[in-house]
């Protein structure tokens, strides 16, 4: 059999190479020019996203599938490289500006963040199981190094062993899924999967259905779905915080790139199977989510029992399952991204030396004592509680339209008082900011230009994309 | 400069000068007021116009704009103005300055931030009263609701954080459930004519299932109710107005609660008509309830700003009896008692501020004899206080007059219980009036307080001047309702029809959930 | 006729080894036991036309973790396999049934099977097959496999680097 790649193959994946080659460069990188400064590694590490974003363009327009059927290239990956490649750059910068906080060893982190940047994109253009299961498996272990990095703080390490080992058994839930669903179907192509299930849309075999089970359970864990969610409130607080921000958006996308693909692409026809135990998972998730970040005064923790109830919000975009599921999930990831990094970056900027001051009574007076800073952060948190005129707001009101589409209007009654459940300790944040004295007289120290960056693109991004939402909407329509 | 355009830039001149204000630095406290002030009596002063070329003969829209803003799903930037909403937005615009005005010496620290809510506050604001689609009336309604909580939290009293998340957390209650009815009306309206669309005026057209109409005029109920805030839902408001700011109080007096009775006239009534006809008696018997209960309440209160507070629940009562009354007398009373109320109530509250200021007490027993030492606040106080118990001459005798005799000609009864809320509201604001400025000088800090300098009367002088422009000439301001109003009532005598006509049917069938749309 | 009698020697050697396993005190034999079994078992593969794994069977399982197995075993200087008493004797009552629930189906399956199924003349399993799927219809995952490989490498480096002094 002869080796046929062609050029369609190689662009289609241009992004994920570009990355992927950076990295294995940037490790390369101390070998060629032991002497060369290690800080300026990120900086080459976002040069690499950059010119992936760049690649990305090619993509553009692209329609059909590579690599005999191994990674698809539709508007859907295009969209959601841009995502992945946005987080990695963003989370880089952020890094930039921690590193003066706490050391963080450049050389092993960056390419990790490129690795697992590429594992996502994998996951985001899959066409195939196998594809999925490895970009899949590629972004968390590197999730799970980086989880620990700050290897000489105990919280890391234990953060990074939970992690891991929780992330291993739901591997195995997805790979036992897969395996089942591979031998009912005969391929791991999600086309052919998707042609099975509409053959055997009336009378699904029982060990399908099962395997699909199983597969949700899979992502349920990487997305933090309840009852998958226990790990995420210690790893998410254990972890260096640039690593928090990157995980919660991009491994969180990434997720649900995965689920959009397997569950709401390919097993649409038999949406009624699978749609109703998603409903109870998601008012689950977003209830306990919601519930339980009432009593945080931790902003990690609060941040991940929010990106808990978040992963719901998302997740009743993938229930209503029609043709408003993609863009309305991806809308949301989008916004996410944005709201979320520019939260985990003032965070990272109060937290300081060593991550010492991550209780929400540090933000008290910040409005006074860092007012452009504490404005970014007032908008960020208006955004995750879904006031307009933020993205937070069009996000959620389009994830809702899409479910009330389907007529499931329980669910969104449900999900609408959750959100005003959320606004409740995401105001928290804003009351400690402007309407309490500070604890200590301690100054923090002035924003440093990586963080700056971010906060500024996150608030551009939110108030853009919540004022004007049309180009964004109509692009991924 | 046409109309249109005119409507637009005066909505956003706020928004503008609050983007300007960013760049003054912090220390410039004069400059910072006098800008804010600038930007809000410009507006008011641009708005003029506006009201001058209404022509209240037509009921329908008027300075429209139509334009895309979410193509994809079919939102739009429609704004503009008809005869409910003119005297609001005027009403807005009005109050805007002197409510910074009133802040000038009351508002010590953080003054930039808090102009800068001021100023958003105000767009968000007039943008509820001439947004024509559901949407975007909706981003406006919440968006108002962040400067509004800052300034309650921020510059207000010693109870202010609870006060601000109570306040945020019950008008959300009401407007998540809105939302979803506004989508639910969305999709229904593209059930009906395959049209995807929030536009307000479009979805008038569509002939909603009395069923249905139940469960969404409940949906737009709560928000409205809780806003206005209606007899059960009015907890709220006592808490935020006394920890309020002098000026957050004469906003949420004087703009923010009228959002909630401009919303039954804009929306719960026009949408759904049946529904509300339906509904009617369970709203006038709360209505009634609100004005005997606030009137009550307000008689037994020690401090003044609560009493007032009270006073707005009472009043409010008398709002939406006029506006569920359904006769065109009685809504345009009730939708001149909103501009009433919003003028009296805010001007008492400006009136306590000023006292407040001099004293820091608001407790009536604190007081007593002020007259003697503050001849001309006494003045302008018991005019303020005699507006707002409705004495005629007065501009709140012309809205209560026209509510009576509308709501009379329909539900007697509620009528004559109305009118023994405005003796109870004499009683409590004479009292009140009497125990503070009446009788001997007793207390030794009440004998240096200083009368009225000429910034705080020319907060108060417009306001009274307004006070007997309405109660001797309402015409000006009737005669721009009348056309829209009469048509709302046309629309409600014939939902009153076909009302008695489904309700041939047993009715509770229809408050079981049907389907989706 | 050879085939058959070499699957009966690989076989009666690989149940041997494990029994070996099981049955020997010493760790250390247990562990070299394992590695004849695991052999027996490359030459079923062998037999079964699938050389790929065969091998690959050896490298991993013979090569590596059983290398990893002694290392531990030495490492943490075990002679005589220390009895855990209480825990051992309630997992005989859970691992007897399961084991013979085990044998039982695949004892079953294999009899019911046993028409069907013999070696055909293929060539799916062999190293040359192998290899022209892994860089033709598998290259992508083959190249995706290359980069968690590195991924893995870089972590357990990282993470076992020295400087290690944890604070609480």
């Amino acid at each position: 059999m002869p080796i046929a790649i062609g050029t369609t193959d190689l662009i289609s994946i241009l992004p994920i190479a570009i990355v992927s080659l950076f990295g294995v460069y940037l490790l390369l990188q101390s070998v060629f020019a032991p002497r060369m400064n290690r800080i300026l590694i990120p900086y080459l590490g976002i040069l690499g996203v950059g010119l992936a974003v760049v690649g990305n363009f090619f993509l553009i327009g692209m329609e059909g599938t590579a690599f005999e059927g191994m990674v698809r290239v539709d508007r859907l990956t295009v969209v959601l490289n841009f995502l992945f490649l946005i987080t990695a750059a963003l989370s880089l910068l952020i890094t930039i500006s921690y590193h003066e906080g706490e050391h963080v060893e450049f050389l092993e982190f960056t390419p990790l963040v490129l690795f697992s940047t590429a594992g996502m994109m994998v996951m985001g253009s899959a066409e195939s199981l196998m594809t999925i299961f490895l970009g899949l498996e590629t972004m968390s272990i590197a999730l799970y190094v980086m989880a620990g990095f700050r290897r000489t703080n105990r919280h890391s390490l234990e953060a990074a062993l939970k992690y891991f080992l929780l992330g291993a058994f739901a591997t195995g839930f997805l790979l036992y899924g897969m395996a089942l669903t591979y031998g009912m179907v005969g391929s791991t192509n999600l086309t052919q999967i998707a042609q099975y299930f509409t053959q055997n849309a009336l009378d699904v075999p029982l060990v399908a259905l099962m395997g699909l089970a199983l597969i949700i359970i899979g992502f349920g864990f990487k997305v933090a779905l309840v009852p998958f969610h226990m790990w995420t409130p210690d790893v998410y607080q254990g972890s260096p915080l640039p690593v928090t921000a990157y995980m919660a958006v991009g491994a969180k996308a990434a997720g649900f790139a995965a689920i959009l693909r397997v569950i709401s692409l390919s097993a649409f026809s038999i949406a009624f199977q699978w749609s109703e135990i998603l409903w109870v998972l998601a008012v689950l998730t977003m209830t306990v989510g919601n519930v339980v970040a009432l009593v945080q005064d931790n902003i990690k923790r609060m941040l991940a029992y929010s990106s808990i109830a978040h992963a719901g919000y998302i997740l009743v975009g993938v229930v209503a399952s029609n043709d408003q599921t993609v863009p309305s999930v991806v809308f949301y990831l989008i916004v996410y991204l944005f709201m979320n990094l520019g939260a985990f970056a003032v965070a990272t900027m109060v937290a300081g030396q060593n991550e010492r001051r991550v209780n929400i009574q540090y933000y008290r007076g910040l409005g006074y004592t860092q007012p452009l800073l504490a404005l970014a952060m007032a908008v960020f948190m208006f955004s995750l509680a879904g006031f307009p005129p933020t993205a937070g707001f069009i996000g959620k009101f389009y994830i809702f339209s899409a479910a009330l589409q389907s007529g499931y209007v329980w669910l969104v009654i449900l999900g609408v008082i959750n959100s005003l459940i959320s606004v409740y300790y995401y105001l928290n944040v804003v009351v400690a900011m402007y309407m309490q004295q500070p604890v200590d007289e301690k100054k923090i120290a002035p924003v440093l230009p990586g963080v700056g960056v971010v906060i500024l693109v996150a608030v551009l991004g939110i108030v853009y994309l919540g004022i004007f939402p049309g180009t964004m909407l109509s692009v991924l329509r | 400069m046409e109309m249109a355009s005119l409507l637009n830039y005066t909505t956003f001149l706020p928004l503008l000068g609050a983007l300007i204000l960013l760049m003054i630095p912090k220390t410039e406290e004069v400059l910072i007021k006098s800008w804010a002030f600038f930007v809000t009596l410009t507006t008011f002063l641009l708005s003029l116009p506006l009201f001058h070329n209404f022509d209240g003969s037509r009921s329908s829209i008027q300075f429209e704009t139509i334009k895309s803003w979410i193509p994809s799903i079919g939102a739009g930037y429609h704004v503009g103005l008809d005869g409910i909403s003119i005297l609001l937005y005027l009403l807005t615009t009005f109050m805007m300055p002197l409510a910074v005005l009133s802040s000038w010496s009351a508002i010590q620290n953080r003054v930039k931030e808090y102009m800068l809510a001021m100023l958003v506050l105000e767009t968000g604001m007039l943008g509820v009263f001439i947004s024509l689609d559901l949407l975007l009336f909706y981003i406006f309604w919440e968006t108002m609701l962040i400067p509004m909580y800052l300034l309650i939290g921020v510059w207000g009293g010693p109870r202010r954080i609870y006060a601000a998340i109570k306040f945020v957390l019950y008008t959300m209650v009401g407007s998540v459930l809105m939302l979803v009815a506004i989508l639910y009306l969305y999709f229904l309206h593209y059930n009906f004519t395959g049209v995807y669309t929030f536009d307000l005026l479009q979805i008038y057209t569509i002939d909603i299932p009395f069923g249905l109409q139940l469960w969404l005029f409940l949906a737009f109920a709560l928000a409205f109710a809780i806003k206005v805030p209606m007899f059960p839902f009015h907890t709220w408001l006592p808490d935020a107005h006394v920890e309020a700011p002098t000026a957050g109080s004469v906003i949420l007096a004087g703009i923010l609660l009228k959002m909630g009775t401009y919303g039954f006239l804009r929306f719960n009534l026009p949408l759904f008509p049946e529904a509300s006809v339906h509904f009617a008696p369970l709203f006038l018997v709360l209505a009634v309830i609100g004005i005997l209960y606030g009137a009550w309440i307000s008689m037994v209160q020690r401090d003044i700003k609560k009493l007032v507070a009270y006073s707005s629940v009472s009043h409010l009562g008398f709002v939406m009896l006029g506006v569920f009354a359904f006769t065109v007398p009685s809504m345009q009373g009730g939708l001149i008692q909103m501009i009433n109320h919003g003028l009296s109530t805010g001007a008492l509250f400006l009136a306590v501020g000023m006292i407040y200021e001099r004293r820091h007490t608001r407790e009536i027993r604190e007081f007593g004899g002020v007259t003697r030492v503050m001849p001309v606040f006494a003045t302008l106080f018991l005019i303020v206080c005699l507006s707002s118990l409705g004495l005629p001459g007065t501009n709140g005798f012309v809205g209560e007059f026209l509510i009576l005799v509308g709501s009379f000609q329909v539900v007697p009864a509620f009528a004559v219980l109305a009118t023994v809320g405005i003796i109870f509201a004499a009683v409590y604001l004479l009292w009140m009036f009497r125990r503070v400025m009446f009788g001997p000088l007793t207390r030794e800090e009440n004998k240096n307080l200083v009368d009225l300098n000429g910034r705080e009367v020319a907060t108060l002088l417009p306001i009274i001047v307004f006070i007997f422009w309405i109660g001797f000439y309402p015409r000006t301001f009737l005669d721009k309702t009348e056309a829209t109003i009469s048509r709302l009532a046309g629309t409600m005598e014939k939902a009153r029809a076909e009302l008695h006509l489904e309700k041939q049917a047993p009715y509770w069938k229809y408050l079981v959930w049907k389907g989706n749309p | 006729m050879l085939q058959l009698t070499l699957f009966y020697i690989f076989a009666v050697l690989a149940v041997l080894g494990g029994i070996m396993v099981v049955v020997h005190r010493n760790p250390i034999y247990s562990a070299l036991s394992l590695i004849l079994t695991l052999f027996a078992l490359a030459g079923e593969y062998i037999l079964l036309m699938a050389h790929f794994i065969a091998i690959v069977h050896i490298a991993v399982y013979a090569g590596a973790i059983m290398v990893l197995f002694l290392f531990v075993i030495m490492l943490l200087n075990i002679r005589i396999e220390e009895r855990a008493p209480g825990a051992l004797r309630y997992m005989v009552y859970i691992g007897v049934p399961m084991a013979a629930i085990l044998f039982l189906q695949l004892g079953y399956l294999a009899f019911k099977g046993f028409q069907e199924v013999y070696v055909k003349n293929t060539d799916v399993g062999t190293v040359e097959r192998i290899g022209q799927a892994l860089f033709s219809k598998y290259v992508l995952p083959f190249e995706i496999t290359s980069i968690l490989l590195v991924v893995a490498m870089v972590g357990a480096v990282y993470l076992s680097k020295r400087k290690l002094e944890i604070v609480e």
